[in-house]
């Protein structure tokens, strides 16, 4: 510390073993990089304690337990199969409980104890920008959804090509469902963090990523069914799944990538798919526009 | 049942925004019965099933969740309910307070909308609208009961609340048939078919059965959540 | 229950509390009796998890902690005695100064809640501000509020963890009289703190606790003269070592001296404080030495407290 020549006698600040940094300073790409690292992780309570852990972990044997059966039995001699039980592509719709379980958990587990314990603006006083604080958060959050769809997608071609089924289908398939999957994972990242950004209780957010979600889904199926059997209305029913990032992106999926659809209606024709894809890059842009506006303003 | 303690929790459950996010629960409800009504017109049938999917299955445990949880939960999470606690009240009677208030809240926000939701679509006749009433106020009065018992057991109430609502009750009820005795969804269920016209509404409960399930787990999970809050610690931040 | 004026007494009889392998609070015994007792130590010794044991939150691992004889886990009617002042900042934010002391008023079953809370607010000297809300209170404020709070019973036995944090002087004074007409009266008044000066001023009795353990106990004269007294570690750099060495040895006040010449200090070891302290300057003037750093090593508070243990 250098001392500060005075006119009086007054005060100088004294050399008392400040070590000083002289060498190289990694810059802004380096530090959301170290960021985009530590999210991940932690979303999956890495680095963390013992108990953070559980629930992650949990959840993602939860997710891989179901594609584990179903390669099991694809290769039981016995059942005599040409193809697995549950194709790719629906994994996501069936075990969309345990994602937004998942999501609902470890969104504000990520952003949620920055704002209570009013963290934030020490990483804005840093060589970090908002544009980087939020990628990283984003990047960390969609890769951490994307594992848990990704690996029982892989468990699941891997007991394919143990059950000596067609080797070019499935990679094709496989591959087309891996992509869907990082789809999906961005749209509920998106969504699970902004609503996490919005509220410094973690309990709340939960509650409310897990009713947004939930409610939506439910909502969306009960009236696409009525829409489509009670009333024989499959394009109204379609359109409806616009409402629901499940059914958003899945819609997405059966369009752009022809693969069958879990969702109780499919998007109407060639004007609904490309209106599901449109709508979906839509709420992708929207909720990174808004994660920035609302990190605008971070109080001290 | 202690007043001070019901005023406190009232005040701070229905001043916050956890009653904000139930209102637009409600109005998304009530919502979309109006744009079913509009939409295919008066139908017992879909309405029985909208009712008992949508309310029932999705928003009542959902509104369960949130008001049991924010009844305690926040308070125990900063170390607030230390000014309940450090008195000489008893500690079931704190949280009968607070699952009176629950009560209120649930009425307000999920059986009045359900009962409203019900009469628009199927008007009164068909007793529809009154069953699932009906239903929603014992499935949310359960719900409540075992929530808030969890969020004084844990701190993560919320997530393991869901995980229950969720796991259990869809996907393991779905699939395996003996399960579907235990859960407040189909006792609620029971209660509605009783009261609706007979056909629209199947439950795979009986009503006795159901009946009783209700109360013992209502009962059971307020006794333990007073006990649990006698020996409860507060040793600071996780 | 004994009411002010019979005088109740906190006995804490062997107790430890452990966290899985983390003991806490290891083997302390102390009673607290009638009048003002500060407990003092470093951050991390255990006095907020003995507060939390004293009132009712956190049941000793091992051990007994009474209040007049009657344990207080488990047990809600040692609030009618017991007035507790939390350290967490938490409280009812939105509600008005008011109301929150009115509230807990009412949950104390009193007669006339709105009077006892009248008179609480009048002790703490918080009218002006009790129709704004608490989320609104600086924090001073909301420490006196929360010092309300805990006294609109009347209680026999007021426990305080760190009540002086974030105060400044004014409000640290106000609350120190406060506690002192408290303590007068018969209470029994215990507060945490870790620093010597505050529990100095207010408390007739002190308890120290380092690392978990019980390391002293007594008036605050005694407290300052075993830390005081003790031997002291100094480091002196000067442009002569070797004859201020011989210079400093010479006298009694010193029982050790050490040159270390890699560094090119002398190591003192200085057992009568005041004396050494007169004794250096006048050695090095007499014996035209220049002194260019006399420093103490050992002056942390720690150090201190792990003498205090050791003896």
């Amino acid at each position: 510390m250098p001392a500060h020549p005075d006119s009086a006698p007054a005060g100088v600040i004294h050399d008392i073993g400040y070590r000083h940094y002289d060498g190289d300073r990694l810059g802004r790409a380096a530090i959301t990089r170290a960021l985009f690292w530590h999210s991940l992780r932690g979303a999956y309570g890495l680095g963390r304690s013992a108990r953070s852990k559980i629930l992650p972990m949990s959840l993602f044997a939860i997710m891989c337990i179901p594609a584990f059966i179903i390669a099991v039995i694809a290769n039981v001699g016995a059942l005599n199969l040409s193809d697995l039980p549950l194709p790719y592509e629906r994994y996501v719709i069936t075990t969309q409980g345990v994602l937004t379980i998942f999501l609902a958990a470890q969104a504000p587990q990520s952003v949620s104890r920055d704002l209570r314990f009013k963290t934030v603006p020490l990483y804005f006083s840093r060589p970090l920008e908002r544009v980087d604080y939020i990628g990283a958060k984003f990047a960390a959050m969609s890769a951490a959804m994307f594992i848990l769809i990704g690996v029982p997608l892989l468990i699941m071609y891997i007991g394919a090509l143990l059950a000596e089924f067609s080797v070019v289908t499935h990679s094709r398939e496989v591959a087309v469902a891996l992509l869907g999957a990082a789809v999906f994972a961005i749209v509920l990242s998106g969504i699970g963090l902004l609503i996490a950004s919005m509220t410094p209780r973690r309990g709340f957010g939960v509650a409310a990523i897990i009713t947004v979600l939930a409610l939506s889904y439910g909502a969306v199926t009960s009236l696409q069914g009525i829409l489509r059997y009670a009333q024989n209305d499959p394009t109204a029913a379609g359109w409806l799944g616009l409402f629901s990032p499940v059914t958003l992106v899945d819609g997405l999926q059966m369009w752009v990538f022809d693969t069958t659809s879990s969702a109780v209606a499919p998007p109407p024709g060639t004007v609904g798919g490309i209106g599901f894809v449109l709508v979906t890059f839509v709420l992708i842009g929207a909720c990174w526009g808004l994660l920035n506006l609302r990190y605008r303003k971070v109080s001290i | 049942m202690n007043a001070t303690v019901a005023r406190l929790t009232g005040k701070a459950l229905f001043g916050g925004r956890r009653a904000l996010l139930l209102l637009t629960l409600s109005v998304i409800l009530v919502a979309l019965a109006v744009l079913l009504r509009l939409s295919i017109g008066v139908d017992h049938q879909v309405s029985a099933d909208f009712l008992g999917a949508v309310a029932l299955g999705t928003m009542v445990p959902l509104f369960g969740l949130i008001v049991g949880t924010g009844v305690i939960g926040p308070e125990i999470d900063d170390g607030s309910i230390i000014y309940l606690l450090a008195k000489p009240v008893p500690r079931p009677s704190i949280v009968l307070s607070k699952l009176a208030v629950a009560v209120v809240a649930t009425i307000v926000f999920a059986t009045v909308p359900t009962f409203l939701a019900g009469v628009i679509m199927s008007g009164l006749s068909s007793g529809v609208a009154l069953g699932f009433a009906v239903a929603a106020l014992v499935a949310s009065l359960a719900y409540s009961a075992i929530f808030l018992l969890l969020a004084v057991v844990t701190r993560h109430a919320v997530v393991y609340g869901l995980a229950y609502a969720l796991i259990w009750e869809s996907l393991i009820g779905g699939f395996v048939p003996g399960a579907r005795t235990l859960s407040v969804q189909q006792w609620a269920l029971s209660v509605a078919e009783r009261i609706a016209e007979p056909g629209l509404v199947s439950s795979d409960v009986r009503l006795a059965v159901a009946g009783v399930l209700l109360a013992a787990v209502t009962i059971l999970a307020t006794w333990y959540a007073g006990q649990r809050l006698r020996v409860l610690k507060l040793a600071g931040e996780e | 229950m004994s009411t002010p004026s019979g005088g109740s007494t906190l006995a804490i009889d062997a107790v430890s509390r452990w966290f899985a392998n983390v003991v806490a609070v290891n083997d302390v015994t102390m009673s607290i009796g009638p009048g003002i007792t500060g407990l003092l130590g470093p951050n991390g010794a255990g006095k907020s998890t003995l507060i939390n044991m004293l009132g009712g939150f956190l049941p000793p691992s091992a051990g007994s902690v009474t209040l007049n004889g009657a344990t207080i886990w488990k047990n809600p009617d040692v609030y009618r005695v017991i007035g507790l002042v939390p350290e967490r900042e938490a409280a009812y934010d939105f509600l008005t100064g008011w109301q929150f002391v009115l509230a807990n008023a009412e949950l104390h079953g009193l007669a006339s809640p709105g009077d006892a809370a009248r008179r609480a607010l009048e002790a703490v000297e918080m009218e002006y501000a009790q129709e704004r809300k608490v989320g609104d209170y600086s924090k001073g404020m909301r420490q006196r509020v929360k010092m309300a709070s805990a006294l609109v019973h009347d209680p026999g036995v007021l426990l305080l963890d760190e009540p002086f944090n974030g105060m400044d002087p004014r409000q640290r004074l106000h609350l120190m009289d406060l506690l002192r007409r408290m303590g007068a009266e018969g209470r029994t008044v215990l507060f945490s703190s870790h620093i010597l000066e505050e529990v100095e001023q207010l408390a007739q009795h002190i308890e120290v606790m380092v690392a978990g353990r019980h390391a002293a106990s007594g008036d605050f004269r005694e407290i300052r003269r075993l830390m005081t007294d003790r031997p002291h570690q100094y480091v002196i750099r000067s442009d002569d070592n070797r004859a201020l060495a011989s210079a400093l040895i010479a006298d009694g006040s010193t029982a050790g001296v050490q040159m270390d010449e890699d560094a090119g200090v002398l190591r003192v070891q200085a057992v009568e404080f005041l004396r050494f302290t007169e004794l250096l300057p006048r050695v090095a003037d007499d014996a035209g030495i220049r002194l260019y750093e006399v420093s103490p090593s050992d002056e942390s508070l720690e150090s201190v407290f792990s003498y205090l243990v050791a003896n």
